[in-house]
């Protein structure tokens, strides 16, 4: 638990003071001192040219790595110091991952790519199908439960994944330039579906690099060279 | 995860590269065919040896010289040690009802008028090994001793018979051409019932055999302690009055083997001479054949070896090929120990499947054997159980190195990878 906020329910995902730093030769700054805090419900979107440590922003709020220095903390849960294995389960309980390249497994229906997560929470199979066509209903993939990534669309398949991403009703969804193999018209759908989910209430970090893309989350992080060079509010409900 | 989920995931995997687990598995089911073959084979030799021995009368105790104490063949390489002397010595021992001499007279043909049989050897015996044998016609020759003249008779075995066209018959003479150029006129006196061998050391089966008396055999030598020219056999068999004592007359011939005997004397210095009975016998048979038995099957075991190196190579082919499958797996919360999970079962499917179809492969390759060397088969059920055993940790050792290396990919480098 970082901060000590009395009765209110911690942040979503709450980045302290981080710093990711990678040895190749001399220490590269991946991420240099950031500290962010995303209220629950809230949509933010990270901006930034490649290489200016977005990627490493995500993968440290998703689990995938530690910070060098700093905590992170999802769910108000320290993340930074945790073991392999506890990582693992927060990926899986409170992180929803949706990619550029949708990454499913081709094997696997849809149905059952969007309950691979439950499956590493013991879920029951006949539960975890269930739950997983609900999703698929709630994306407009009802009638596409039985195929496999390869008889989707590429709009589909991205749907797919971001159906994954919420079957486990994760602390925080992040998405990586869901629309970036789309195209445009794709995109604008996708993009609505997670308009949708915010109004549903869940908790979004989008990483992109096409402004218009960004302006539809509520307040943007620019980051630069591994430090954020300024956060705009984009309001367009008028509440800041 | 659970088991079911993770077999159910490992056999979609195995099912997306239906030949290369297909040849893979290949690899463990001649493994496993090769080691069921064998030991298949090896149990019918065990069981069909050792069931001869098992029919042999339990009074019996076999008098052998052979090469060292090396479990080897028992009798096949016994040498002519035991003289006229020695027969006659035991036969008067307590508990002893008769002694039958028996060796072999080397002969190169046997003819009836002008049919011609080609024999390597005939076998010299004296009546008293028929005592407890029916004869389909006519019975035992005359006995051969008491200095006269030599009965010109023969017994022969029912196989031995058919070897002339229309079967020979009591009563039909027989020429004999002996080492030598020499020939003897014999008179068949009896044909056997049965082929069944009289005494287990003369081998196995049902092979013809020619009977003649004791005086038609030409091997002697010079008794140590009498002095004269004997006759010197090969194989003893002494028979004893009452299956109960027969561990005692065992004893007491291989006391008197060990000490007085011209035995003793004659023997090479590296032969052992003793005195055997049907259960000393049957374990060094069954010595000999497990020491084959294992000898081929660790040659099977080694193909058993290079089938699982094959899984070890695929899965780690595998392990490589869905990099990105374990970065996604791992991203939605896989634990190490999940993925870890996940490829040692498809090992281990792979590691069963092999074995499954391996078994009835190698049981009837076991049959095609058993069938060819003409032995009742004996399936060793054990062993089909352990070769479904031996699948699962073929699967499980060759899975584990794969599996542990899946288990430790880095997500981040696994979700960028191509």
């Amino acid at each position: 638990m970082t901060g000590d906020v009395a009765s209110a329910e911690p942040p979503a995902v709450e980045l302290d003071a981080v710093s990711r730093t990678y040895t190749r030769g001399e220490p590269v700054y991946a991420l240099d001192d950031v500290s962010l805090s995303l209220a629950r419900g809230s949509y933010t979107a990270v901006m930034g040219p490649s290489g200016s440590g977005k990627s490493t922003l995500l993968n440290l709020v998703g689990c995938l790595d530690t910070p060098t220095a700093g905590t992170v903390s999802v769910a108000g849960e320290d993340v930074s110091t945790l073991a392999t294995r506890q990582r693992a389960r927060v990926r899986g309980q409170e992180v929803g991952f949706v990619f550029q390249t949708f990454n499913l497994m081709p094997r696997l229906t849809a149905e059952e790519n969007v309950a691979l997560p439950l499956v590493f929470q013991e879920v029951a199979r006949e539960e975890r199908l269930e739950r997983a066509r609900d999703l698929l209903d709630r994306v407009g993939l009802g009638d596409r439960t039985d195929h496999r990534p390869s008889e989707l669309s590429g709009g589909q398949r991205q749907r797919v994944a971001i159906a994954r991403a919420l079957v486990t009703d994760p602390a925080i969804v992040l998405a990586d330039e869901p629309t970036g193999n789309v195209d445009t018209e794709t995109g604008e759908r996708i993009m609505g579906l997670l308009d949708d989910l915010h109004a549903a209430g869940n908790t979004i970090l989008l990483v992109t690099h096409q402004r218009a893309i960004a302006d539809r989350a509520e307040r943007i992080v620019r980051l630069r060279d591994g430090e954020i060079e300024g956060i705009d509010q984009v309001d367009v409900e008028g509440a800041a | 995860m659970d088991a079911a989920e993770s077999l159910r995931l490992a056999a979609r995997s195995i099912r997306g590269h239906k030949l290369r687990a297909a040849l893979t598995a290949l690899g463990i089911v001649i493994g496993i065919a090769a080691v069921i073959t064998f030991v298949t084979l090896g149990a019918s030799v065990k069981a069909e040896v050792v069931g001869q021995f098992d029919d042999s009368p339990a009074n019996r105790v076999f008098l052998v010289a052979t090469p060292g104490d090396d479990g080897g063949p028992p009798a096949a390489l016994s040498q002519p040690v035991f003289t006229e002397y020695d027969v006659g010595r035991i036969g008067e021992f307590e508990g002893v009802d008769r002694v039958v001499p028996r060796g072999t007279i080397a002969t190169s043909a046997l003819s009836r008028g002008g049919e011609t049989v080609a024999r390597d050897q005939v076998t010299a015996t004296t009546p008293a090994l028929f005592e407890s044998v029916t004869f389909r016609e006519g019975g035992a020759f005359a006995d051969a001793s008491s200095g006269e003249a030599c009965p010109a008779e023969m017994a022969v075995t029912p196989s031995a018979a058919a070897l002339f066209p229309g079967n020979l018959s009591v009563g039909d003479r027989v020429s004999i051409t002996q080492r030598g150029n020499r020939t003897r006129n014999v008179t068949v006196v009896g044909v056997l019932a049965d082929d069944a061998g009289l005494n287990p050391l003369a081998g196995f089966g049902s092979r013809p055999r020619f009977y003649l008396p004791t005086c038609a055999y030409d091997t002697v030598v010079t008794s140590p302690t009498t002095g004269t020219r004997q006759n010197v056999y090969p194989q003893v068999t002494v028979i004893a009055a009452n299956p109960g004592d027969t561990a005692a007359v065992q004893t007491r011939v291989q006391d008197y083997l060990d000490t007085e005997s011209d035995a003793a004397q004659l023997a090479p210095g590296s032969y052992e001479v003793s005195a055997r009975t049907n259960e000393d016998i049957v374990e060094r048979i069954e010595n000999v054949v497990d020491r084959l038995t294992q000898f081929v099957t660790g040659i099977a075991v080694i193909s058993l070896l290079v089938g699982a190196i094959g899984i070890a190579n695929i899965m780690l082919v595998s392990v490589r090929e869905r990099t990105k499958e374990i970065g996604i797996m791992k991203a939605v919360g896989a634990t190490n120990r999940d993925v870890l999970q996940l490829f040692l079962v498809e090992a281990l499917l792979l590691g069963v499947g092999g074995a499954v179809l391996g078994v009835p492969i190698g049981v009837a390759g076991g049959w095609v054997a058993v069938t060819y060397a003409e032995l009742p088969l004996t399936l060793p059920l054990v062993w089909v159980g352990a070769a479904i055993g031996i699948g699962l940790v073929v699967g499980v050792v060759s899975g584990l190195y794969p599996a542990w290396s899946a288990a430790r990919v880095d997500p981040i480098d696994a979700l960028r990878y191509e």
